[in-house]
Order: C-alpha cells, then sequence, then structure tokens
C-alpha cells in the first residue's frame, strides 16, 4: 500500500498525464473540426459536383447538321434518316419469345438476333436501350407500326445519315465526316460548356464530325448544340430515372458559293487525269468552283466501306485522297510572266515600249550559263506585250536578271505566292516563295543570280497550288485588289489584299489584260486553238511545268517515255473581258501543254459560270 | 440518435434499427445494474474478467462464427457476440486493478508483466484477424500504463524501438490488402476506383453535405450505394452528407463534451484505481471516435472501426454501455473518507 505522501505525488503525476492525453486530444478535435470544415464549406463546391456527377448520368442528344447549300441554294449535303428498330430490354420478361414475336412481322438476321440475346441481360439490368435492326425498310416499319400495342417495350427510332448528293464531285471541297472520338467528344463539350463526364452512348445519337473540307472548317456551326437527357443512376450504373432533357439545338445550314454545274463540268473535264480546277467569282473573293482529281466516293467513306476498297483508294497511286487544289504545289512556269512584267514596269527597269533582241537564249554573263527559251531561233526584237504573248522566256530572263531578288520576293507575295491566301479552305498548303535565306537554311546554299533569273520564268524553286493561282489570276483581273478567298459569301467583305503601287498606272493593267487576252487572240498566241471555243473575250496565260530539264526537243522525246517526267499543264484565265467576273486556275499534272491541255478545261468552266448565268 | 441516424445509414431498414434500439435497452439496463455496483468489486474482481473475456476468445476462436475470411464473432443464438469488444473493456480495468497499489514509478518488472499481458491480448485479437480492435486494446493499455506512471525512460526506449522496427513490421506483421490500404492513403487518387473508392466516396460524401446538409434520408452518396459501409465504419459520413457541418459539429461537440466530463470524473475519483479505469476507459472511447473519424476523412487508412453509440453492431455498442456504466459507478459510489 502507498503512503498518503505518494499518493499525493501519483494523484499530481496522474493529473499531469491526463492533461497531457487530453491535450493531444483537444487538438485532434479541433483538427477535425477544421477537416470537416474545409471538406463542408471550403471545398463545398469541389465535392457538391462530385456528388452530383456521381448520382446522375447523361446521354447526350446530337443535333441535327445543318444541311451545306451551293450558291444557288441547291443541297449538296443531306441528313437521311434512316430507321432502327430499339428495344427496351429492362421491361421484357423472356427475350426469346419477344424476338420470335417480332421475327412474325420482320425479319431478323440470325447475326442480330444473337447480338441481341447476348446483350440482353447486360443492358437490361443497366436500363439501357438496345437495337434490334437497322435500317428498316418503309415496309417493315408499317407493319411494326400497326401492330405496335402489342410491344410496349419495342419502338422505332430514326437516326440521320450524312448524304452527299454529288458523290465525287465534292469530296475534297465540301468534305466528309466521321465518327466521334472520345477525345474530340471531350474537346466539343467542353467547347458547349457542358461536363466532359461518363456520356452514354446512345443508338440513335450517331456522333459525328467534319473530318475534312467545309465539314470540318465548319463544324462548329454545322453541329449544333448537344442537348442531353440527365438521369439518376446508383453505384452501380443502372439508369433510376430521368431527371431532365434539355433539348438539342440543330446545327445551322450552311450557304456556300459553290456552284453544282461548274464543279461537274470541271470534275468532268478533268475525266480522272491528275490535276485541279479552281474558279473564283473575282469581285468577292468567294470559290465557286474547287475540284480536285482523280477524287473517291465520300458516301461509302462517310457511311462504311470496306476495308478492302479503303485500301486499294489509299494505295492509289493517282493519290484520290490528296487535295490537289489546296495542298499540290507546282511551278507556276510561264504564268507568272504578268507579274514579272509588272515587276519591270513599276521598278522602272523597263516600259512597254522597251524591246531586247530574243535570240532564242539568255546568256547568264556572269558564268556564261545558257537559259533556253521555247522556240528555236527566238522570238527576235520583242517588247513587254508581246514577249507575253508569245511567252518569250529570253524577255523575262534578262528582266529578272536586273531584279533585285528581296524586291522581286515581295512583289510576288502580293501576287498570293508564299502565303494562305483563303480562310475557311481546309489545311491550305502555301507553296513555297524562295528568298535567298530560305535557300541557305534548307538547301545550305548560297543564292545565285540564276535563281533569279529561273524565277523570272516560273522555273526553279517557286512553287504554287492551284488556289494561289486563282488567287494571282484573279488579282491581275482586279487590278491589283483582292478580298481573300472563301467558301461562304457573306463574310467576304474584311480581308482584302490591296497592291501598294507607286508607279503602276491603270493603263498598265489594261496592257497586262490586253497582253492576256492576246495569248488568245493574238495569231502568235501560245493558246490560240482557245479561240473558238468560247464567245467572249478571255485573259490567259499558259505555262508548261518542266519537270526534267532538257537541252533540245529530241531530248524531251525521250524523257516523255515516262509519263511522270511529262511537263505539267498549267493556264491561269480570267473572263468575260473587258469586265472579268470569274478567274480560273487549272493544272493537269503531266499533261504537257498549258494552252492545248490545260486551256479547254478552264474555257468549259468559264462557259459554264458565265452563260448560265 | 444514434437510432436516427442508423436509420437513414441502414436505408431505411426497419428491422437493422429496431435490433439496434433493442441493444440500446439492454445497453442502458446493463449500464444502469453496473453502476449500481460498488467500484471495488470491479477492482476486486478484474482477474476474472480478464480470465472470462480471454476464453471468450479462444472460443470464439475454435467456435466462432467466419466472415469474410475473419472470425471474430461468436454466435449466441439471438446475437453475436464480437468477443474482443469484452476484453477492450476488461483490459483497462484489470492493468488499473493490477497498478493501483504500484509504487510510482512503475518498476521495470510490473512494466514488463503489464506490457506482456497487453501483447498477450493485442495479440489474441489480431489472429482473429482484427487489426482496428487490436490496436484500440493496444492503446487502451498504454493509457492505463501511462496514467499509472510508466517511466519516460521506458517511453522513450520503446518509441525508438517502435520507429526502428517500422520496417521489420510492415514486412512481417501486415497482411497485403493492410498494406494497400496504407499505399491508398498516401495517394487516394491513384486508384480511384479500386482501393480508394472508399475514402473518395466519403469525401465526396461529407463534402457534398454543405453547411446545411442535404436533408435526413437525402443523402445521395449513401442511398445511391456509392458509399461502402454506411451502418457501420462510414456512418459520420452520412451524417455529414445529410445534416452538413452543423449536424458534424453537433454529434463531434458531443462527443466532446462527453470527453470533458470523463476527465474531470477521473481527476476527483475517490482513488487510483477508479482514476486509472475512468481515464483508461475514456480514453479508449475518444480514441475510438478519433481513429473512426479519422478514418472516414482520410487522414489514417480505413481499418474498420465504428463510431461508438452511433454505428450499428451490438458489441460495440453494449461494451461502451458497460464501459459508462462502470464509470458512472466510480463516480456515484463515493468514500467517506477519500484518498
Amino acid at each position: 500500500m502507498i503512503d498518503l505522501n505518494e499518493t499525493i505525488i501519483e494523484k499530481k503525476n496522474f493529473f499531469n498525464r491526463l492533461v497531457f492525453v487530453y491535450l493531444f486530444f483537444g487538438m485532434l478535435f479541433l483538427f477535425f473540426l477544421y477537416r470537416t470544415f474545409s471538406l463542408q464549406v471550403s471545398s463545398f463546391t469541389d465535392y457538391e459536383i462530385a456528388s452530383l456527377e456521381n448520382k446522375t448520368r447523361e446521354i447526350l442528344i446530337q443535333p441535327r447538321r445543318g444541311i451545306i447549300y451551293d450558291r444557288n441554294g441547291k443541297i449538296i449535303v443531306n441528313n437521311r434518316p434512316s430507321y432502327n428498330l430499339i428495344l427496351k430490354p429492362s421491361q421484357i420478361d423472356n427475350i426469346d419469345e419477344h424476338i420470335e414475336m417480332i421475327g412474325n412481322y420482320i425479319e431478323l438476321s440470325e447475326e442480330d438476333t444473337l447480338y441481341t440475346k447476348e446483350n440482353f441481360k447486360r443492358k437490361a439490368k443497366l436500363n439501357r436501350e438496345l437495337v434490334l435492326k437497322k435500317n428498316l425498310s418503309m415496309e417493315e416499319i408499317a407493319k411494326f407500326e400497326s401492330r405496335r400495342y402489342k410491344f410496349p417495350a419495342t419502338f422505332v427510332d430514326e437516326r440521320y445519315s450524312r448524304e452527299n448528293l454529288y458523290s465525287e464531285i465534292f469530296s475534297h471541297a465540301v468534305g466528309y465526316v466521321g465518327s466521334l472520338g472520345d477525345d474530340s467528344l471531350e474537346e466539343i463539350l467542353n467547347d458547349q460548356n457542358l461536363r466532359s463526364k461518363e456520356t452514354i452512348f446512345k443508338y440513335s445519337n450517331g456522333y459525328i464530325v467534319g473530318k475534312t473540307g467545309l465539314e470540318n472548317t465548319y463544324d462548329k456551326k454545322l453541329r449544333g448544340y448537344f442537348g442531353k437527357k440527365i438521369y439518376e443512376v446508383d453505384a452501380s450504373g443502372k439508369l433510376l430515372n430521368e431527371l431532365k432533357e434539355i433539348p438539342a439545338k440543330n446545327g445551322e445550314d450552311l450557304y456556300t458559293s459553290l456552284d453544282i454545274s461548274s464543279q461537274i463540268i470541271a470534275y468532268e473535264q478533268l475525266d480522272k487525269r491528275r490535276g485541279a480546277v479552281v474558279a473564283i467569282e473575282i469581285e468577292t473573293g468567294a470559290i465557286v468552283t474547287y475540284v480536285s482529281s482523280p477524287s473517291f466516293p465520300i458516301n461509302k467513306i462517310t457511311n462504311g466501306m470496306s476495308q478492302a476498297d479503303f485500301n486499294q483508294l489509299l494505295n492509289d497511286k493517282d493519290k484520290p485522297f490528296f487535295d490537289r487544289a489546296g495542298q499540290g504545289r507546282y511551278s507556276p512556269a510561264s504564268t507568272i510572266k504578268p507579274a514579272i512584267g509588272l515587276y519591270g514596269l513599276e521598278n522602272k527597269i523597263i516600259d512597254w515600249e522597251y524591246t531586247i533582241d530574243d535570240p532564242g537564249f539568255f546568256v547568264l554573263p556572269e558564268d556564261n550559263r545558257i537559259y533556253r527559251g521555247w522556240k528555236k531561233g527566238g522570238h527576235g526584237n520583242i517588247n513587254l506585250m508581246d514577249a507575253i504573248i508569245e511567252s518569250s522566256n529570253t524577255f523575262f530572263f534578262s528582266l529578272a536578271y536586273n531584279s533585285e531578288i528581296d524586291e522581286l520576293v515581295n512583289h510576288l507575295s502580293h501576287f498570293g505566292f508564299g502565303k494562305n491566301v483563303c480562310i475557311d479552305c481546309f489545311i491550305p498548303d502555301d507553296g513555297l516563295l524562295p528568298n535567298p535565306e530560305w535557300k541557305m537554311n534548307t538547301l545550305n546554299f548560297g543564292w545565285f543570280k540564276g535563281d533569279t533569273v529561273n524565277m523570272g520564268v516560273g522555273q526553279g524553286y517557286l512553287s504554287a497550288t492551284p488556289i494561289q493561282l486563282a488567287y494571282y489570276s484573279a488579282f491581275l483581273a482586279k487590278k491589283g485588289t483582292l478580298n481573300k478567298f472563301s467558301f461562304i459569301q457573306d463574310i467576304n467583305t474584311t480581308q482584302e489584299d490591296t497592291f501598294m503601287s507607286n508607279n503602276l498606272v491603270d493603263d498598265d493593267w489594261k496592257n497586262i489584260h490586253k497582253s492576256m487576252i492576246g495569248v488568245i487572240e493574238n495569231p502568235k498566241g501560245t493558246a490560240g486553238r482557245l479561240r473558238d471555243l468560247k464567245n467572249y473575250a478571255v485573259a490567259a496565260k499558259s505555262g508548261t511545268v518542266e519537270l526534267v530539264s532538257t537541252e533540245t526537243k529530241e531530248d524531251y522525246q525521250i524523257i516523255r517515255e515516262v509519263e511522270g517526267q511529262r511537263d505539267h499543264a498549267i493556264i491561269i484565265a480570267f473572263a468575260p473581258m473587258p469586265n472579268p467576273k470569274y478567274a480560273v486556275s487549272v493544272v493537269i499534272e503531266n499533261g504537257e501543254s498549258g494552252g492545248a491541255v490545260a486551256g479547254p478545261v478552264a474555257i468549259s468552266v468559264l462557259n459554264s459560270l458565265i452563260n448560265n448565268e | 440518435m444514434g437510432l436516427v441516424f442508423l436509420y437513414s445509414a441502414s436505408q431505411g431498414n426497419i428491422e437493422t434499427t429496431v435490433k439496434q434500439s433493442l441493444f440500446v435497452v439492454l445497453g442502458l439496463i446493463l449500464m444502469f445494474l453496473l453502476s449500481q455496483i460498488d467500484p471495488d468489486f470491479y477492482k476486486n474482481n478484474s482477474l476474472l474478467f480478464l480470465i472470462f473475456s480471454i476464453v471468450l476468445i479462444l472460443i470464439t476462436m475454435i467456435f466462432g462464427k467466419e466472415v469474410n475470411g475473419a472470425k471474430r464473432w461468436l454466435d449466441l443464438g439471438f446475437f453475436t457476440l464480437q468477443s474482443s469488444e469484452i476484453v477492450k473493456i476488461a483490459l483497462p480495468v484489470f492493468l488499473a486493478a493490477y497498478l493501483y497499489d504500484k509504487p510510482l514509478p512503475i518498476s521495470l518488472l510490473n512494466t514488463l508483466i503489464s506490457m506482456m499481458v497487453i501483447l498477450i491480448i493485442v495479440n489474441l485479437v489480431r489472429i482473429q484477424p482484427d487489426l482496428g480492435t487490436s490496436l484500440v486494446i493496444f492503446i487502451a493499455g498504454l493509457y492505463v500504463l501511462f496514467l499509472a506512471g510508466l517511466s519516460w525512460r521506458f517511453i522513450g526506449i520503446s518509441f525508438g524501438t517502435f520507429i526502428l522496427s517500422l520496417p521489420f513490421i510492415w514486412n512481417n506483421f501486415l497482411e497485403p490488402f493492410q498494406r494497400q490500404r496504407i499505399l491508398t492513403l498516401l495517394d487516394p487518387n491513384a486508384d480511384p476506383y479500386g482501393s480508394g473508392w472508399n475514402i473518395t466516396q466519403s469525401k465526396i460524401a461529407i463534402g457534398s453535405g454543405g453547411i446545411q446538409g442535404k436533408g435526413y434520408g437525402e443523402g445521395s452518396q449513401a442511398h445511391l450505394d456509392f458509399l461502402p459501409e454506411t451502418e457501420t465504419d462510414f456512418i459520420f459520413s452520412v451524417i455529414a452528407e445529410e445534416f452538413g457541418f452543423i449536424g458534424a459539429c453537433i454529434l463531434i461537440s458531443t462527443f466532446f463534451f462527453i470527453m470533458l466530463r470523463c476527465f474531470f470524473l477521473a481527476i476527483n475519483a475517490r482513488d487510483r484505481f477508479c482514476r486509472l479505469t475512468i481515464g483508461g476507459l475514456s480514453l479508449l472511447f475518444i480514441s475510438t471516435i478519433f481513429i473512426n473519424l479519422a478514418m472516414v476523412v482520410g487522414i489514417i487508412p480505413v481499418v474498420g472501426m465504428p463510431l461508438p453509440f452511433i454505428s450499428k453492431g451490438g458489441s460495440s455498442l453494449l461494451s461502451f454501455y458497460i464501459a459508462f456504466g462502470i464509470i458512472i459507478s466510480m463516480a456515484t459510489h463515493k468514500k467517506l473518507m477519500q484518498k
């Protein structure tokens, strides 16, 4: 037994120790209050959202995608309804019996039946819907609807698939749609201020998104806004009841500047050859024709094609998926000459009276290298106008030789070279407007005078896409001012490119037009055979893109044995003169003659645009 | 109060609630009876109680009902007894009775004897396995030792040893699922649908309660089955979800009040045995509360620890009524001549 004194010590000791432990718990107590406070008050919003997300699931309702029209209000792309037979498994007791009864009226394939039976239990448990048969015929719908009362847990629902009314004509311009990946869905939902959380994919809302062309560029507008049905769910994911429905907002229709008839003409004229046609309404900068050839069947891409067919398209040596109009790079060749001529006039290197003697070749003084023209013996004594009409190389070699490369590059950039000229094209290529810096950086070579001389006739490193060539053509037609291109007419008033000239006067532009008319009308013109294909005046400049440099005509005959080595045919044109409305560019790969091969295509398209008004 | 909460937590399960109310009535009667007995009775018979409860555990180990791989329950027909809940009370009482007349500071021999008793019982419970309860028993034993005047030197040495042997314990004594729980605690978001599910959902439940709560019976986390073990371990989450910060504060404050009351009872107790017993039992009660709370707000791993007086479970409820019966007995039976 412990004595009194010890008891006092013991009591004190006990008291101290108890206080010690209680202080510890007191602090813990405060800490818990703080912790609960921080969870419930400070982070309340976060957790409230988390709790809401926990107990609700959303079924997205896809809005109907906008219709795409041509400039005359004709439909290019539409939504085609198809009808599917849907089951509500949670309301069906005996699936085998149910399927057998429906089978009396609607023929069900083995595959459909099997799929339904396999998924029935799972869907019933989660209270989800199940597609029994897709693409019902009108007859099947009628048969079912008249017996609908027998099947309360079954119904017919409509879904839309995208249909382009002109399968191959608009493949590159309008582009195709495809199913939406999870990533892009999340992006879109964020975009529309919808929470991106687990969303249930429902049979009827075939989530589609524009993959290429206008379908892609204007996807946001065409798509509309997702609606949603909000369901309460339990922890196992079973849908309990619908809490709320927010209807979808349908996509806006798209009224394009494309012209169906000229588009068809261009497609037919290209006739599956590799090439491209772009035509522009000069006043607005609206793209009316945009065809790349060869094309591909767009509805099959959208609504499913066999892997074999797809691989065949993918491996086709003519590369049908490649958008030559917006992404193909071609040397402008002789079509560049009017722009070079304007450079000479602007910088007062030449005037319209200035002549040179053209012996058929140009000798570069620095190293005596010879640059040849296309005509043996040359064009004799020749001025700017004739040099354009007859396409004298020597004249422009000489003019380019007397140019400052940096100024020349700057000059050409106004005509659409080396830059994007289109507001709403799908991944447009900028082509290449080379300068000494570029050459040093990419090729590790200094700029030679010969490079400048080559640029004078549109050969060498310089390259442009058909849409850039069309821009160049329209820029010449509109005398140095032009809207940026677009497929939509009404947005096309703001972005204008104007050529700030110091020395060019209206007469200079008129003379350029005159010489380009001469390319067709003048007996010496390089595109004389186009003369009788139309009933109005056309200004044009043809070009022939040398892929392999040859000294003589005989040498060319040898290399042309290989089709891929033949020259590209190229032409730019605008009409009707003297007040041009449309500008066009045509490129035909390995077509050999700009005037004779690309020319008729350009004239056909212009005819379609001008004569149909 | 506990019954009302339980009704919602069990999703309106009348049977659970009625059964629990029976235990409450039984518990209250038991508490009243125990409070009438003179403390000396506990002091003199503590060894008997301890032996009785150890026997209970041994019987459980042999004849116990196996649930989820754990043999913790003894089927008594009308209810299943969780034997570890009884030893939880018996141990502190025994230690208090053993130590009350030992001189200060407690000698090494007495310390070792006490530790032996503690460790044997803790291990018996641990192999059931019931890690949560065994920890609480261990702590309860230590409290009594500590309050009785365990030498600081011993405390320092054992604490150091404990820290050093942590890796050894980790590797040899913990089951894989227990390790997983500890890892989950460190980063609950690493596996939100797997091992982190409980803590994540519990935090969501508490957090989404806000200041006022969602209303009684309106807790979506609890009622749509997102929250696990709503009737037992996670009942605080349910309360916090439905009654908000206000409700949680009231509940925690009630516990705090009981805690303070016990403090004064302990200080004013009539002799050393009563002091130690009240101290030990009340700290046992408090520790259980804080372990449960810490678990549901994600501070410590999920160990399976009910919230006293609130959670479902007859054994736990009864054991705390017994504990408070003993406390009340010691508080009411004053000796005429104290000291």
